[in-house]
Order: structure tokens, then sequence, then C-alpha cells
């Protein structure tokens, strides 16, 4: 099944064409750019005026398929939308044209919540049908982004249950504003990745790891911040050691992900994974979830490709493709609307 | 004389020999949402006269007690005209004054039969209420006419040997926030009459002091409380001004709980959420003024709205708007140390 998938959840502008679980061609308007116009800077406003790029992040998805595979609005079956959760006024865009697509070529729509599409990441398929995973269910899914982090038990195709998730800042948020504290820039994530493993992920500092007494799989990493922003605050002349606080802090992030994983896996007695979101590009946590996993002969699943990890519409159709498998279309288009805080 | 610290692992310890002085008819010195307080079992005419020669207090003058939600209706008769006003102030820092059953001592009654209920927002004096099933005095730690304590050092200077022999138990919790004394509020009267003025004052900007998370989110109820007034035809917004880590999400958690909404969580990825006709931004990843427009926020500003703007020093270019069409309340949050922050308001 064709389907043209939207995602406008927060930054990205981004649509896709997926046939099944495989991506035909996948648009992120911010890369585009990149490549294109700014030579390297993406001015932030650029990424937020949804409204302004999404006609022609569409056509650059139907031009990049090739007119070999006769791709056009025309023979695709269904149209795909996030509707939540995510910023309302960019989902708002992402649902305003897929409506208006869907009645103008007569298309069904599906309706897809932004964090199934993370779910699915892991399945998601090169146009040649590869890599070819199974499913084996259940997984204990785990999204690290910079808005979530949360646990998902994900039983079936399309049967979610959320067992834990952030009540304050999300993981990748914690690590973005902690570069910031030092000076980095924001988002400074991938920075503090790079730093950290400079001093090969020493945790010199060892900052408290928040939540992990509690019994829940429920995360707090603003207390962390909170801590952080003190000790340098206490200790100004440590800012020297940039290299030493960045892995700290990293540590204590992950350490905090890690430990409350296997508890989730010693609950739910489930040690198939899969790990997802943004934060997935950090090579040090994907190291530690897989020791993790080894240790409970578990098996362990990341987003296919690494452009799956960020916000992206190829997961939105792939999931869209399974829950028109199960004749899952919004049945009054006119009434969809988004929902900003939408969980599974 | 005896002193327990108060300590977030011992509660449970504090309270069971607290009740135990309670029931033999002991005094105690408990810390409150304000200051120091006297307790003691306030049916007991034997305790009271204990507290009454502590206090040295003209005969006469009432004092009221600490009880709740389920013992009010057995101390005081409420109509329904103020059975309203009693939900809408309580938990607060409000003692309120109404026709006495003559279930407590006579001694804590006014000459005209009235008693003054308080039921605080302090989660010890809660416990201790909801475990001893009965009222216990409120009345401030010091000596009629003298100033009232925040901490146990300042009083025990003040206290003549005597005194100190009269009183069983002492509660320390540490230097107490700063908050004024409960603004007392006659109900026994047709319009309501304010006794004494505390800390709830609606006209100058108010600095509370909070030690935990929790704290803050309470002061941020109690802030909606006050500012929100079921006519107002403006949106409600909340300009919020401080550090990173200082507890601005917290802060909004606390506005969003006293609406029934406790699933906030920080809006940075995203810039805002929005639940129901509850907004909270945060402007954050805001780098430049032009972004402010993609969020559409003129739309929102409609009445019965609430908007809450984390790093609210942000909104400069929308400010304007935001000013003329809305009612504003700063809020500014500092570091004091690493537990405690104080949180300045300013209509």
């Amino acid at each position: 099944m064709k389907i043209l998938a939207i995602d406008t959840s927060c930054d990205e502008t981004s649509v896709a064409i997926t046939d099944g679980r495989r991506v035909l061609s996948n648009i992120i308007y911010s890369q585009v750019l990149l490549h294109k116009k700014w030579g390297g800077v993406v001015p932030s406003i650029a990424k937020r005026a949804h409204e302004e790029r999404i006609d022609f992040v569409v056509n650059e998805a139907f031009r990049k398929v090739g007119n070999k595979n006769f791709c056009s609005l025309q023979n695709i079956d269904a149209i795909a939308v996030t509707q939540g959760p995510g910023l309302a006024v960019a989902l708002e865009v992402g649902i305003k044209k897929a409506k208006e697509l869907a009645k103008k070529y007569q298309k069904k729509l599906i309706s897809v919540n932004h964090l199934e599409g993370h779910i699915y990441s892991a399945f998601v398929q090169n146009s040649q049908g590869n890599p070819k995973r199974n499913f084996k269910f259940p997984y204990l899914a785990l999204i690290i982004s910079g808005g979530h982090t949360e646990f998902i038990i994900f039983k079936g195709h399309l049967e979610y249950q959320v067992i834990g998730e952030t009540l304050d800042d999300a993981a990748g948020e914690a690590l973005d504003k902690a570069a910031k504290l030092l000076g980095l820039g924001y988002p400074g994530g991938p920075v503090l990745e790079r730093l950290a493993k400079e001093v090969g992920n020493e945790d010199f500092h060892h900052f408290p790891r928040p939540m992990l007494k509690s019994n829940n799989l429920n995360f707090s990493f603003s207390g962390l911040k909170t801590s952080f922003y003190y000790f340098l605050k206490k200790n100004p002349n440590q800012t020297s050691e940039v290299r030493l606080l960045a892995s700290s802090f990293q540590e204590a992030v992950f350490d905090t992900l890690i430990k409350k994983t296997e508890k989730a896996i010693k609950q739910t007695g489930i040690n198939n994974l899969i790990i997802s979101g943004g934060v997935v590009a950090n090579m040090r946590l994907k190291k530690l979830m897989r020791d993790l996993v080894k240790k409970y002969q578990g098996e362990i699943l990341f987003p296919s490709y690494k452009y799956l990890t960020g916000d992206n519409a190829a997961m939105i159709g792939v999931a869209a493709n399974f829950k028109a498998e199960k004749d899952l279309f919004v049945k009054n288009i006119d009434e969809l609307d988004r929902i900003p805080r939408w969980s599974l | 004389m005896k002193t327990i610290k108060l300590k977030f692992n011992n509660i449970n310890q504090v309270i069971n020999n607290t009740i135990t002085i309670l029931k033999s008819n002991g005094l105690i010195v408990f810390p409150s949402d304000t200051v120091y307080g006297l307790l003691c079992d306030a049916e007991s005419g034997k305790a009271v006269q204990k507290l009454i020669s502590f206090k040295n207090r003209p005969p006469g003058k009432a004092i009221s007690v600490f009880c709740n939600f389920e013992l009010i209706n057995k101390l005081v008769k409420i109509n329904k005209q103020q059975q309203k006003i009693i939900k809408e102030i309580l938990p607060g820092p409000f003692t309120v004054i109404l026709p006495s059953k003559h279930r407590v001592s006579q001694l804590l009654e006014s000459e005209k039969g009235t008693l003054g209920i308080r039921i605080p927002m302090y989660r010890y004096i809660e416990i201790l209420v909801n475990r001893f099933k009965k009222p216990v005095t409120a009345t401030s730690a010091n000596i009629a006419g003298r100033p009232a304590h925040y901490s146990i050092n300042t009083l025990l200077k003040e206290l003549s040997d005597k005194q100190k022999a009269l009183i069983d138990l002492i509660v320390d919790a540490g230097t107490l926030a700063r908050n004024k004394p409960s603004t007392v509020i006659d109900l026994t009267q047709f319009d309501v009459k304010v006794l004494r003025q505390g800390d709830v004052d609606f006209s100058r900007s108010k600095i509370f002091l909070s030690k935990s998370t929790e704290e803050t989110k309470d002061i941020a109820k109690k802030i909606l409380k006050e500012v929100r007034q079921p006519a107002e035809k403006k949106p409600l917004i909340f300009i919020i001004e401080g550090e990173m880590g200082v507890g601005k999400t917290v802060f909004v958690k606390g506005l969003g709980e006293s609406l029934g909404i406790n699933n906030i969580i920080s809006p940075t990825f995203v810039i805002y959420y929005e639940y129901e006709n509850f907004y909270h931004f945060d402007l954050y990843r805001i780098e430049e003024k032009e972004e402010l427009k993609h969020l559409g926020i003129e739309k929102l500003l409609k009445m019965g709205n609430i908007l809450c703007f984390e790093w609210g020093e942000k909104t400069g270019e929308i400010g304007d708007l935001l000013k003329s069409r809305g009612k504003i309340i700063y809020i500014k949050m500092k570091y004091i140390n690493e537990k405690e922050r104080e949180i300045i308001v300013n209509e």
C-alpha cells in the first residue's frame, strides 16, 4: 500500500512516501535546506514555519521517488498524518494539508500517533526492503528524545501500554540543557557525547541519579539539571574541566536510563527491546543498552537507519500501513483535529 | 522538655510521639505553615489550662484550633453561604471565625461563643490532625503580645525556666518560611470582616519562600486562587522568569494541579502544550522574535484561558499585546540555595 505521510509535530516539516514497510522517499525540510540554500546553517525561524514549506516538501517527496515508479498523488492509496503529540500550531499545518489532499484526490486518511511512529521506526525498510526484521512480540519499547522519555509495552501491532514516562524534562532535553549550562550551545547533546568520549565516558563527579529508588518506571530529570546547575555555581573553577563535567552528566542520565530499563525488563519479563528517538543517535547509549540486553539474553532493535532516530515522516507512513491493514481510517475527515498531548 | 528534629524520614515517629503527648494533656511546640505553634488537645480542659498559663494570655481572648474538613462540622455551625466561602479559601493561611458547638474547651472560645478554625496547607499538621482525629490548638508559640517565632532558637531564648518546664516536646523543623500569621476572617458577621491582615495582601508584590518542589506547587496554587476571579473577562497570563533549574515548570505544575491537570511535563522541546483552556509555553528555544508570530498566541487571548510563559522575559515583542488583552501576573523565581527558592509575585 502506497502512503503519503506527513509529520509536522514540532520543528521538522517532513513528508514521506512509503509502500508497506519500504520507504520510497523521505524529505525533511531542514535537511534539504542544509544541502542547498543555507550552506549548513538553518535559521530557526525556518524550522517552525511549516505553512510556507509544506507544499514544497510534498513535491520534493514525489520528485525523489522518480518517474520510473510512476508515483503521484493520483495513484497513492492513502494519506497519513501525525495527529499528536506535539506543538499544536505545527500539527495543525500537517493535518490541514492532509485533509485538503485527501479530499481533493479522494484518498483515505490515517491518523498516527507520533510515538507509535517512533516505535515502528525499528521496522522501517529502505526502498529495497532491507533490513528484513521480523516482529517478535512482545517488545519493551523505550522512546528517548528531546520531547519524550517513555516505556511502552508493544504487545502486538498497534497494541501499546505505557508503563512509565518522564514527569518533567525529557532525557534529550536534560542533555541539551546541560550542554547549554556548560556554554556549549543549544541543543548540545551531540557535543556532550563527543567531549565525554574524549575522557573515556568517565563518571568523575557522580551526580545524583533521579528516581532510581522509586519503584515505578517513571523518570524525572529536572532535579538532576538543578543539581548540575548548583554544582557549576559552587565550583566556578571546575568549568575548566568541561569534558569531565560533560561525561559525568551524560553518565548520570544514561545510568538512570539503563537502570530503569533493567527494572522494566525485570518487571515485565520482556527481554526484546526497541530503543528509539533522537538520543539513540548517541553511540555510548547504544553500547550500554546492548550490554544490558546481552545480560538478559534478549534482542535489541534501534531505528533501522540513522535518519529515523529524529522526527521523520517515514516512520509515520510505516505505522500507518499497519493501521490501514486493520482498516483504521479516519471516519470523518472534517472532524480530525490535533491532539497536542496525545498519549499512546 | 524533649526536642526531636523533623527530617524527611522520621515523620511517622514524630507524629506518633506528638499524639502520645497530646493524649496525656501535654504541650508541644510544632511547626506550621506560618510560625511555630503551641499544640495541645483542644477538647481537654486540663491541657488548655496549661496552654493558657504558658501564654500568659488574658482570659476571654480566643485561641483558634487546627482541624480538618471532617472535624469542622462537629466543631462549629456553618450555613450554606459560609460553607461556600470556606471551600473557596481553605486549606490556606486563614483563620475562620464561626459559632462554636462547644465541643472544644470553652477557654478557647471568644466571649461571644465563637471559635477560630484553621485548616492550613501544611502536610505535618494535616497528617497529625487526621491521625489524632481531634482538634488541636493553633496558637503561636510566643507569649501574648510578643512577636511570633520562625525558629526554635529564638523561641527558647525568650522563655523563662518555668515556661520551658511546661513544654513536653519540641518538634524542630529548622527555620520556617517567613510567612506572616494567618489572616483572620470573621464569618459570623454579615459582611466578611478581616480582623488581622496576614500574608494575603492583594495589592502589593509578595515574596514567598519555598523549601521544596511541593511548597513551590502550593505557592502556585495559592497565587492562582488569589488572582482568579469568576467575573474576570480577560485571560490570565503568568509570565515566569528565572534561571534554568529554578523550578519554573514545577510552578506551572502547581497551577495546573489546582485545575485538575496532572500530566504537565516540560514543553521545552515543542514550545508549548495545551491542556483544554490551559496553555503552557516555554520560550527557551525561541531565538528570533519572528518566531513568536508563528505560534498564534493572539488567538489564545480569550476569556477563561490561562497562559503560562516560562522564560517570560522573551515575550518582549508581544508584551504589549499580552498586557492589553490579558491580566498579567509576573512571577520571578530566584535560587536561595540548592533547596530553597524565592518566589516574587507582582500583579
